[in-house]
């Protein structure tokens, strides 16, 4: 690329060109000021030569023309450095003049990044972009220490009005009016001068002017001395057709026609005058400058003998003068000199030769210390490198050295540095190194704000424009640059470049850059008054929990007063404060299912499902019977949306989050809903959704005028620092229609309202309900059918305790309202832990409790014998006759026993049918949810071994530990359940119980004997039906009337639960041997904690299904005499024994017994008992019991056995002497004696256990289902022991 | 130590996913959009870089004013970069390193999804510690 075509190049030669002083009488621009311009600016346009051909010949021989050529004008009153402050102001009105055209051209939305690109080339140099540069080039112009600006010629002009024309030829270059550059010796004084008369045609001829000019000519030479005449249009005002002055002067008013006294002539005069002056005077007078100068440093400079002189003489100046510009160079210096040269031959394009005497120089004034002459000659010889465009390295680095070391300079190479940066930018950029020319518009940024926020904005942009572009640098030095314009107050400015950087950072997840953008523009908004995109700025960053609290607190305090002066309450749709957690929402509706209380609504649809799935009415039935009137009631679409009840709250919980650290208020937080009345309208549905997009917000502004139709409720809270608040929101209907929930709406901080739309932002939603309606398409889980009013009963269950010991008794009840004025039937009821909860009898009602339970009130019994029937139905429905309606609740006794520790959820559901047939709904639920935490209170254990002393006869331990930490209980009855169990005590209740309480943590046991008294009533056969128990009172000096009944009513129904529940526990359901035991115990008053609101009364203890029979079908005893006197000197002893057998199952049994007597030989014994013990099943027997801790019959314990055997071996044996093997069979529930004898040969104590009890029963008899009760086993003999004595 | 410090993990869809100012030096208000800001733009710098060395280490890649910026790019693409003031080139590579080592490890817990925002206490203080021994 040729460099002359860049930017740079172009700017060059331009801006490097020689200067023509204008020296003019004031006579001279009143002429011209008739056309509405100065003199200056009359010559101005004619002074740059596009189609010239002048040939030079510099200090080389071999000539070259030059085509295109400028000459520069200005006011010998202008040629000194610029005013820094008057050229400051008027950059600054540039700037802010361009700010506000932009700001006011400013799109509404930032141009997105890829139109940047496009748009980049034009926007990388806006015009007032160059403007500002020129400028700030221009500021630097007119320096001592370099020569192109130094004027070459000097045009004089003297108007032929003026008395004494040549004096005043002579009076205007008076040296006192000189400009500084030629008074103090920068510059040689002796310049080329031309002389013009300028005259006025209008005045009259000329005559007077070709006197003039004659005697010009006479005094400065002829070649020197132009006349120009011009105004000589005579009276009309000639337009233009292309004004070339227009561009010039723009500040000129409009309808002054600019050149109006200008014809052709005049204008082609002026053009003549100024070829002239350039071509026959400028350019050969610099040619011959450039050539006595070059032969001048020629002969002191070049050649060996000269360097060695120069260095040694600079060597010896180096101790002179140390200032900061270094030594002064007179013109007349051969520093200057050379210098001269230089930018002559720049001037003339003779850049080899300016280039040798730069270089030359250079070295000069770096050994000098000159550093602004030093930096100067570098600036010059980078950009002659450029236009040579040779050595690019060379060039940059030229450049470089001379902008560090202007900047080394300080405040006195502001100006240049800037401009030589700006040069060095152009070659950059020339070159395509953006990024690096970014660099240094970066390093141009000096003190002034203003020039750095201008630097960096285009810095900004060449980041953009290199390749690959640099976006992000882009954004950020937009922003510094925003920043920079804003510190001088350049607001339009600021905003402008931020919202262009915002177009880099939208989307990003860089919090604190998005936040910094964002808040700003909004600041700045709103400082210019603009509120409402402020506030549209500033809602983007209210949520920023990663900021520190102060900021939060400054970022939403700015955000209210912006929102505060905007004046009216705004309306965001996305506002982000405070965050709603959408997967919270849940919508809770009552169709068929109400519910009692809000943890029955969060309870699982499918738990409700099953327990009410015997009551309602099935689907499949419904599609045949009386349903169908139902059905046709709604339409297939209706079916799918979700219907509610005309006054009936339809309610929303949801979320909201704080996500700040500073407290927020939200007041008026409401449901946004739309209703229509018709019912039809679902068919044109789906036109309706698409209109809807567009109505979206004013269904949402709509709110504020209330709906007549529906009611919303309204939440006022306030959040604070992290907080989550789940909030309930209602709509209640009031007529028959379709209701769609739309959204949310809330206000923050009672100045803005911010809605959130349910349904558009968020598709995927609303889990809770997604698995019952999964078909739905998401708007339809918001939409209800409004139906009319139905009764709605409300029930509560009186006096339920929060907390319960385990086993407290109480009754409760259950009230039911039905607060419209339509009667509901057919009501039915089912609870799910009917261990927990039963069903009272209406009757009971009115019973005293804990009074009742006794046996003196007669009244409950009869209730005792509609107990079965209710027991087996799980589904309580109330008598047919019961209607609730009106004022008057409906209550029904509930019995609640605290059955096992732990927490209970209690759920219940009441069903009711409506009576109005015509209605949607033909029947409701009432779902109930309790929660109730049961405490563990006494800890109560059976132990049941038989009896040694008689058959059926069994001895039970009752352990009971107190397991609260505080309270004491009176252990206050023990009963046995069953229609043949006896149970009584060991010890009077005074020895077991001195205190008569059980302290907290304290245990007891005691002991009973229980009789099986089946024998003595065998003849009852119906004992289903009539349970009776027996009861033992452990408290001293209680009547018998205090007896609580445990045949009774509630006792006998949670009995029956607690059997059913235990049943899964034991597998031998069925066996006639087991015994069920109820435990009651009383709370001492004295004791009870205040804890508990309600002191239990009773408790009640139930044990089922202890098993009595733990050998199987068979007991047996032997009976016979323990200890006996035998003289064995006489004979050996023959004892007699019986052995009492007892078939308790209710089948025949076949025994039999084998006796096995000692053979000597331990090791039989051993492998017989090593096989029983193997099947544990059959093991058992009797053993010790005296140890109490041994009782539980473990495999240890049966384990030991065979030891004790081979222990006994020791003793001297004896021997059965009665048959070996007896069968027999035995009746069912009958017994039999089996004789047996043994022989003893001498004294000693005898353990009589070795014999084999096998029984086995007949297959037949067992019930098919019940295949693990065993039917045959083989027991070990138990232990008795005979101690037979020598006689004396 | 550094008087100002900024440590940055930025995931390769350019989000940053752990920041941390590590410095001495009393945090200023401007000072997190600051970095931000330099960090973010650094990023250009690094886009460029990364594919021109081998070496996951790369040096000081960009400055702003006296503040460098250091950056470390893992196989993955993740950027570990560090705005700092001091001139340790050593311990500012030993940081990264092991700091690398400790986000590989947050990248082999199963429950931490590759690219979201690194929210480990036990990190953090590690980081820190880190930082602390090394810059």
């Amino acid at each position: 690329m040729d460099p002359a075509r860049t930017p740079l190049g172009q700017m060059l030669l331009e801006e490097i060109t020689p200067v023509v002083m204008v020296l003019s009488t004031p006579s001279v621009e009143e002429t011209c000021l008739k056309n509405g311009f100065s003199f200056l600016q009359m010559l101005t346009p004619f002074c740059s030569f596009n189609n010239i051909d002048v040939p030079v010949r510099t200090a080389s021989d071999q000539p070259y023309r030059i085509h295109k050529f400028k000459l520069r004008l200005f006011y010998g009153s202008n040629v000194r450095k610029p005013d820094l402050k008057v050229a400051e102001e008027q950059l600054m009105q540039v700037i802010t003049e361009s700010g506000e055209k932009v700001f006011s051209e400013l799109c509404s939305d930032a141009p997105k990044i890829n139109q940047e690109h496009a748009s980049s080339e034009d926007r990388n140099t806006p015009s007032w972009f160059q403007f500002f540069n020129k400028e700030l080039v221009r500021m630097a112009s007119f320096s001592d220490h370099e020569a192109f600006d130094h004027p070459v010629a000097c045009l004089l002009a003297v108007s032929s009005k003026d008395e004494h024309p040549v004096s005043r030829f002579i009076d205007l270059f008076n040296t006192n009016k000189l400009p500084s550059l030629l008074k103090d010796g920068a510059m040689d004084p002796k310049i080329l001068k031309h002389y013009l008369l300028v005259h006025d045609n209008q005045d009259g001829s000329t005559d007077r002017a070709s006197k003039i000019l004659t005697e010009m000519r006479n005094t400065f030479g002829a070649s020197d001395c132009v006349l120009l005449s011009i105004n000589s249009s005579p009276d009309a005002p000639i337009k233009h057709q292309d004004n070339p002055w227009a561009s010039q002067i723009c500040d000129a008013s409009p309808d002054q026609d600019l050149g109006c006294f200008l014809n052709i002539d005049d204008i082609n005069e002026i053009k003549d005058l100024m070829q002239d002056l350039s071509s026959k005077h400028i350019i050969p007078n610099m040619e011959q400058k450039i050539r006595v100068l070059n032969q001048q440093v020629s002969a002191t400079r070049k050649g060996f003998k000269n360097q060695i002189k120069n260095l040694w003489w600079r060597k010896g100046k180096e101790d002179g003068v140390d200032s900061l510009n270094g030594p002064m160079y007179n013109f007349n210096s051969i520093e200057s000199q050379i210098r001269v040269l230089g930018d002559y031959a720049f001037m003339l394009r003779d850049y080899e030769l300016a280039l040798s005497n730069y270089r030359l120089i250079s070295t000069d004034y770096k050994i000098d210390k000159a550093w602004k002459r030093y930096a100067g000659v570098q600036e010059m010889m980078g950009l002659t490198y450029f236009m040579l465009d040779q050595s690019r390295k060379e060039a940059e680095y030229c450049m470089e050295n001379a902008f560090n070391t202007y900047l080394k300079l300080g405040f006195v190479g502001q100006q240049n540095a800037t401009r030589c940066g700006l040069w060095w930018i152009e070659m950059l950029k020339a070159r395509d190194l953006f990024k690096e020319a970014a660099t240094v518009y970066f390093r141009i940024c000096g003190e002034d704000i203003l020039h750095s926020a201008v630097m960096l904005e285009q810095a900004s942009y060449c980041y953009l424009l290199s390749k690959p572009s640099m976006s992000r640098k882009y954004g950020f030095h937009l922003v510094l640059s925003g920043e920079q314009y804003k510190k001088c107050d350049q607001i339009k400015h600021a905003i402008r470049t931020y919202r262009s950087a915002l177009s880099v950072f939208r989307g990003t997840t860089w919090s604190y850059i998005n936040d910094h953008v964002h808040f700003h523009i909004g600041q700045w908004y709103a400082s210019l008054g603009m509120y409402d995109v402020a506030v549209k700025h500033m809602t983007e960053i209210l949520a920023c929990s990663h900021q520190s609290k102060t900021t939060q607190e400054l970022f939403l305090g700015d955000f209210l007063q912006v929102v505060e002066k905007t004046g009216h309450t705004f309306e965001v749709t996305k506002l982000q404060l405070p965050v709603i957690n959408i997967s919270s929402l849940k919508v809770i509706f009552e169709d068929h299912r109400t519910f009692g209380s809000p943890s029955a609504v969060n309870t699982k649809e499918g738990l409700w499902h099953s327990l009410e799935e015997d009551m309602i009415p099935s689907f499949t039935a419904a599609k045949t019977n009386w349903l169908e009137l139902q059905s046709k009631l709604i339409s297939k679409k209706n079916t799918q949306s979700n219907v509610c009840v005309a006054g009936e709250a339809v309610k929303v919980n949801i979320e909201f989050i704080n996500p700040l650290q500073i407290t927020i208020p939200v007041s008026g937080v409401t449901l946004v809903c739309k209703y229509s009345t018709s019912t039809d309208e679902l068919t044109s549905n789906a036109n309706e959704l698409s209109v809807k997009t567009d109505n979206e917000v004013d269904h949402f502004r709509d709110t504020s005028s209330h709906n007549s139709s529906f009611l919303v409720s309204e939440v006022d809270f306030s959040l604070g620092g992290g907080e989550t608040t789940m909030v309930q929101l209602s709509v209640t209907p009031k007529e028959v229609g379709t209701l769609e929930i739309l959204g949310v709406r809330w206000k923050l901080s009672g100045a803005i309202v911010g809605f959130h739309n349910f349904e558009l932002s968020h598709p995927k939603k609303n889990i809770v309900k997604g698995r019952r309606k999964a078909k739905q398409s998401p708007n339809e889980k918001f939409k209800f059918m409004v139906i009319k009013s139905i009764p709605k009963i409300q029930g509560t269950i009186q006096s339920l305790p929060g907390k319960a010991y385990a086993g407290d008794l109480r009754q409760l009840m259950l009230e039911l309202r039905n607060p419209s004025e339509f009667p509901v039937k057919n009501l039915k009821m089912k609870i799910s832990h009917p261990r927990f909860l039963i069903v009272g009898n209406q009757e009971n009602v009115k019973l005293e409790f804990p009074g009742c339970l006794t046996k003196k009130s007669d009244s409950v019994q009869s209730g005792a014998h509609a107990n079965p029937n209710m027991m087996s139905e799980t589904v309580f429905s109330f008598p047919a006759d019961t209607s609730v309606q009106g004022e008057t609740p409906l209550s029904w006794p509930l019995w609640f026993r605290a059955a096992v520790p732990g927490d209970i959820s209690l759920y219940m559901s009441i069903y009711y049918e409506i009576e109005d047939i015509s209605s949607v709904i033909r029947y409701r639920t009432l779902r109930l949810h309790y929660n109730v935490q049961v405490l563990p209170s006494l800890d109560v254990s059976f132990q049941i071994s038989p009896s040694r002393l008689r058959i059926q006869d069994f001895l039970v331990r009752l352990d009971i530990v107190n397991k609260t930490s505080s309270e004491s209980f009176q252990v206050y009855q023990l009963s046995s359940i069953g229609h043949h169990w006896e149970i009584s005590l060991l010890q009077p209740p005074e020895a077991i119980f001195p205190s008569q309480t059980l302290m907290a943590g304290q245990a007891i046991s005691c002991f009973f004997t229980l009789k099986n008294s089946r024998r003595l009533s065998t003849l009852e056969h119906n004992i289903s039906t009539l349970p009776l128990g027996s009861d033992v009172l452990l408290v001293p000096q209680c009547s018998e009337d205090l007896v609580y009944n445990t045949n009774n009513v509630p006792l006998v129904n949670f009995h029956y639960f607690e059997r059913l529940q235990q049943k899964v526990l034991h597998e031998d359901l069925g066996d006639l041997n087991t015994v069920d035991l109820v435990l009651i115990s009383r709370p001492l008053n004295s004791s009870i904690s205040p804890g508990l609101s309600d002191p239990p009364h009773v408790m009640s203890h139930h044990t089922c299904h202890l098993s009595t029979a733990s050998t199987g079908p068979i007991s047996w005893l032997v009976d016979g005499p323990q200890t006996l006197h035998h003289d064995f000197s006489a004979s050996f002893c023959e004892i007699n024994l019986k052995m009492h057998l007892y078939n308790s199952s209710d089948a025949t049994a076949f025994v039999r017994i084998d006796t096995t007597d000692f053979d000597g030989s331990g090791g039989h014994m051993n492998s017989v008992n090593a096989i029983q013990s193997a099947t544990p099943d059959n093991q058992a027997g009797w053993h010790d019991v005296t140890p109490v801790t041994e009782i539980k019959v473990t495999p240890n314990a049966l384990e030991a056995q065979p030891g004790k055997v081979v222990l006994l071996e020791s003793v001297s044996p004896y021997i059965w002497s009665g048959s070996s093997s007896t069968n027999i069979h035995l009746e069912p529930m009958s017994s039999a004696e089996i004789p047996l004898q043994i022989c003893v040969f001498s004294p000693g104590t005898y353990d009589l256990s070795n014999y084999v009890l096998s029984w086995k029963l007949p297959s037949q008899v067992l019930g098919d289902s019940d295949e693990t009760k065993q039917h045959s086993g083989k027991c070990q003999g138990y232990k008795y022991y005979l101690t037979v004595l020598q006689s004396t | 130590m550094a008087t100002t410090a900024c440590f940055i993990i930025v995931s390769r869809n350019d989000i940053p996913i752990y920041e941390a100012e590590v410095g001495v030096a009393a945090k200023r208000e401007d000072a997190a959009q600051l970095h931000q800001f330099i960090l973010h733009a650094a990023l250009d710098v690094v886009q460029d870089l990364a594919w021109t060395t081998s070496a996951m280490y790369l040096k000081s890649v960009d400055r702003f004013n006296e503040l460098v910026v250091s950056v470390y790019v893992t196989a993955g693409h993740t950027r570990l970069m560090l705005l700092h003031d001091s001139r340790n080139d050593d311990g500012i590579k030993s940081f990264f390193q092991e700091v690398h080592e400790l986000y590989i490890k947050t990248l082999l817990n199963p429950l931490y999804l590759p690219g979201s925002r690194i929210t480990s206490s036990h990190f953090d203080t590690k980081v820190r510690a880190l930082a602390r021994k090394y810059l």
